[in-house]
């Protein structure tokens, strides 16, 4: 369907609902979706796909809601469709749900945002991807003999239309496209898989990877290092002054702050107190900032939220102190925190919730790092920088984490755990590596030993966040690398039994 | 017109009568799913809050397979759109074949073989949908007057029934019904219990769930002494499935043995290598009546089969679909639905309760954090498990924070690793000796 197709369609579903005397909010999305998977020199699977369809959002005079769902767009589907989220919020007041009013207060909006890919969705013609990446997946092969090479592309086209009681209208497209190199690489008797990739909003990715192979470049060194990763020995587990790249900032950002300071968890959050943002809690040191917001072209680029309401840009911490949260209009006020339209949901079948979009850790302390383009270039750099800035902390090993493999934090208790590919210690001049071992810890200890950064911001660290069974994308970064100071509340793993 | 109807006539005319001679078909498979579901929800002890109002969800959509006459594939995700003309069904056609791609192993859809009927549709789940949905509220309502009275609760009920077609080229025509009923809820987010079944839950198994969920919660209020070197480590049932999803699944999945990118080569399968501990076995089977992993066919329309993946701690087969059979050189398998209808056996289980009593010095882990994070093909982990409970003189005494390391091939190799059943769960209690740190 096309954005006009699907503006038209939320038209008539609220048209419908002139009825009522509650308030109704409808989201209609039209997705498409080219895929394909090369393993070993064939392709595995090319798949298309499409899913339309629209969700109706009920809620009662009183602020009782019920909500129903389908991607059957026949004549007779709305109508059923707003009688079944009309009655389910009529049940739930019965029930004695907690009334929430808040969607009155919205102002309204009325918008129609242009598609900000350069290259329309089927503009390159599917043969021609698929041929593009065949080019892309031998000459990484052939590169590297030795591993097993999965490369992967995925192009997707969101349009989305959100429409409301009160004449709110506000669509806008969401492009994304990644190419993946999955590699799995044995030595020694043992296996590591490395996972690398580039993002942008459409096909063009294609194009510039065919230019300049940065992402060829990047898979190859991960697979050298996995390689080495395979027959390296384990970190004894302790604390240690850490370096992690901007990936794993990432992860600590998003999973560590960003879920903490969502509207709809202040009630079990660390960073609530009774329910509300502990708004002025000194939670880093000075010159520590994390700021989360869409970036156009970026992979998580979200203008509106899923309830109509312009995305903001929000300081979450600011000169180390606790500033602001990421509010939806539901939970906003509760929280103790204006509302940012940080709303956003898998899809029209799904409830929004308060989530991230581009999640950035910067600092002002910050040392500069020239890039390189290959990896352990890098990491010598980066050795040679803390010498000459005299931040390679004496005595110790400073090892350096890299490469983020996802993670997990629990909001309540403030406890996070991240895994990273592997491990090198740059106060050996040898530089020695480690297998990977848990990067783990309280999450506000974390963010308290953060003394420096080093290099340019680094923000297409690309991810999928699963908040409340939801799959949205999510990105973000920090510089190139951060600086961490040894903590007695941040841990790296343990050695086997 | 039925989505399932619209695309048999599109393929049946595309490989008999083409309106376009590139554009004909050799053979083809559909899978589509017509279905409703309604969920309910809490949210720190507010039920039907405004993230988890009362839910009703329709969808009717699928997929095809497409082998074309010059023996390329195509595979598309298809929906009923919002007219069923031919004009668009042929555009839809023609973007098909402009995805095709040379996969000849993929090529194959085979003939019809018999199917082994087995129950996947509870008929009280249809009434719910037929009826006023009481059920849903109700359970909502008795769980909020029953819990502790300190706890924050969260919880879920989804139900869900509907119709699932398959449809080849080579004659198979399969059509049932099944249904799907699942809940969970946890207090203070820390302790929870979960039921997901193709049935209602039945009131003893309600009962147990919350009994066992309070006693661990009472548990976690107390602060217990700190392990040791060698207190044994006991892995729940849920996470029990966790670290098998984790570690186990991924690597007998055939595609990626036969791709070299799982745990164990082809040739282990091909010599049964013994790789778990001989006590222990693993099986697909799709054929227990009204679990969640059990179907009649699979998306591909093979038949439902029992699948021995492990038989005595020896490799037998990895799981198989039609492409990667044809690759092996066997027949299809069975596939698990996620981690349902996979099955881990010991032969000297006992019941939970007894081994317990035998343990004097464990801990036992209900979540950890991070595991999907760790590394499949190697099987190493190194997790922390906050909120752990105590085992002294086989008493749960308390909570502790522990930090896994180890490997779990090693784990499922040793001679110490126990087993012990769970009565409210399809996976056992996994008593193993393994690194364990205060956290």
């Amino acid at each position: 369907m096309e954005q006009k197709a699907i503006i038209a369609l939320v038209q008539s579903v609220l048209a419908e609902t002139r009825g009522f005397d509650g308030y109704v909010i409808v989201r209609a999305q039209s997705r498409r979706e080219w895929g394909m998977r090369l393993s070993n020199g064939h392709f595995e699977r090319v798949s298309t796909g499409a899913d339309n369809g629209f969700g109706v959002q009920a809620f009662t005079k009183n602020g009782a809601s019920g909500f129903a769902t389908s991607d059957v767009l026949a004549e007779g589907a709305c109508q059923k469709l707003i009688e079944k989220a009309i009655q389910l919020a009529q049940r739930n007041e019965a029930i004695g749900t907690k009334s929430n009013s808040r969607i009155w207060e919205a102002p309204q909006v009325v918008a129609e945002e242009a598609n900000p890919a350069q290259k329309a969705f089927g503009e390159i013609p599917l043969a021609e991807l698929e041929k593009m990446v065949m080019t892309l997946h031998s000459r990484l092969r052939d590169a590297f003999l030795e591993g097993v090479w999965q490369t992967s592309y995925r192009q997707v086209e969101e349009i989305w239309c959100i429409g409301r009681t009160d004449g709110t209208n506000v669509s806008f497209v969401i492009p994304r496209a990644v190419l993946m190199h999955q590699g799995t690489v044995r030595d020694k008797g043992k296996a590591q898989s490395t996972l690398s990739h580039r993002s942008g909003v459409d096909a063009s990715v294609l194009f510039e990877e065919l230019e300049d192979h940065a992402l060829e470049r990047k898979a190859l060194d991960r697979a050298e290092f996995a390689r080495a990763v395979c027959g390296a020995p384990q970190l004894p587990s302790g604390h240690y002054p850490l370096i992690i790249d901007y990936g794993l900032a990432k992860g600590l950002a998003h999973e560590a702050f960003g879920h903490a300071v969502e509207s709809d968890h202040m009630k079990e959050s660390v960073l609530g107190e009774a329910g509300k943002l502990r708004k002025g809690l000194r939670v880093a040191r000075p010159g520590v900032n994390i700021i989360d917001g869409p970036l156009p072209g970026d992979w998580a680029y979200q203008p509106y939220s899923a309830n109509g309401l312009l995305r903001q840009t929000v300081t979450i911490v600011r000169d180390g102190v606790l500033e602001a949260g990421l509010g939806d209009v539901f939970s906003a006020e509760e929280a103790g925190m204006p509302v940012t339209g940080a709303g956003r949901a898998e899809s029209y079948g799904h409830i929004p919730l308060p989530r991230m979009s581009n999640i950035r850790l910067l600092v002002d302390r910050l040392l500069p790092l020239a890039p390189l383009d290959h990896l352990m270039d890098e990491v010598k750099a980066v050795r040679e920088t803390l010498i000459q800035h005299g931040e390679l902390i004496e005595g110790e090993k400073n090892l350096l984490l890299l490469g983020y493999r996802g993670g997990q934090v629990n909001p309540k208790t403030g406890d996070f755990v991240f895994q990273c590919d592997g491990i090198i210690d740059v106060a050996d001049p040898t530089l020695p590596i480690y297998e990977p071992s848990i990067f783990s810890g309280k999450i506000l200890s974390a963010l308290e030993a953060i003394r420096g950064g080093l290099g340019e911001g680094c923000f297409d660290a690309i991810g999928t966040c699963g908040k409340g069974g939801q799959s949205v994308a999510s990105s973000g970064g920090s510089h190139r690398y951060l600086l961490m100071d040894a903590d007695q509340q941040v841990s790296l793993g343990g050695e086997h039994a | 017109m039925k989505l399932v109807a619209q695309l048999e006539e599109l393929l049946y005319q595309a490989q008999h009568t083409p309106k376009k001679e590139e554009l004909r078909l050799s053979d083809w498979r559909i899978l589509v799913h017509e279905s409703e579901a309604v969920s309910l929800g809490i949210k720190d002890n507010t039920p039907g809050g405004v993230y988890t109002p009362p839910s009703y969800r329709q969808g009717e959509s699928g997929e095809v397979f497409l082998v074309w006459a010059d023996g390329k594939c195509s595979q598309a995700m298809v929906q009923l759109g919002s007219d069923d003309d031919a004009g668009h069904w042929q555009q839809e056609l023609a973007q098909w074949r402009q995805a095709s791609y040379e996969d000849p192993d993929a090529a194959h859809i085979p003939s019809p073989a018999p199917v082994t009927l087995v129950t996947v549709e509870d008929r009280a789940i249809h009434a719910i949908f037929s009826g006023d949905g009481q059920i849903l509220f109700d359970q909502v309502k008795r769980w909020l007057t029953d819990k502790p009275s300190k706890a924050k609760m969260q919880g879920s009920i989804q139900t869900a029934w509907g119709y699932r077609h398959v449809r080849t080229s080579t004659g198979l025509a399969v059509t049932y019904q099944q249904s799907q009923f699942a809940s969970w809820f946890s207090f203070d987010s820390l302790i929870g219990g979960g039921f997901a079944k193709r049935r209602l839950s039945r009131p003893e198994e309600q009962e147990g769930l919350w009994a066992r969920t309070l006693n661990l919660y009472e548990a976690m209020q107390i602060v217990a002494p700190p392990v040791g070197p060698h207190t044994q480590v006991i892995l729940a049932p849920s996470m029990t499935a966790d670290m098998l999803g984790q570690f186990i699944l991924p690597n007998f999945s055939g595609d990626r043995v036969l791709e070299g990118q799982g745990a164990f080569p082809k040739e282990s399968f091909l010599k049964n290598k013994l790789v778990f501990h001989p006590h222990f076995s693993l099986l697909i089977d799709p054929l227990r009546p009204l679990e969640l992993g059990s179907y009649l066919v699979t998306a591909e329309g093979v038949p439902a089969v029992r699948t021995v993946l492990v038989h005595d701690g020896r490799l037998q087969s990895p799981y198989l679909r039609i492409k990667d059979s044809v690759r092996w050189g066997a027949k299809p398998t069975a596939i698990p639905q996620g981690m349902a209808g996979l099955y881990l056996k010991h032969k000297e289980e006992i019941p939970w309760g007894e081994a317990l009593q035998g343990v004097e010095d464990g801990v036992l882990v209900l979540a950890v954090l991070g595991l999907h994070t760790q590394e499949a093909v190697s099987g190493s982990y190194s997790l922390s498990a906050p909120h752990s409970l105590r085992i002294l003189k086989g008493q749960i005494v308390g909570k502790t924070d522990v930090k896994l390391t180890g490997n779990f091939f090693t784990d499922l190799v040793a001679p110490t690793t126990k087993a012990a059943l769970s009565d409210l769960d399809t996976f056992p209690y996994l008593m193993i000796t393994t690194g364990v740190q205060t956290l």
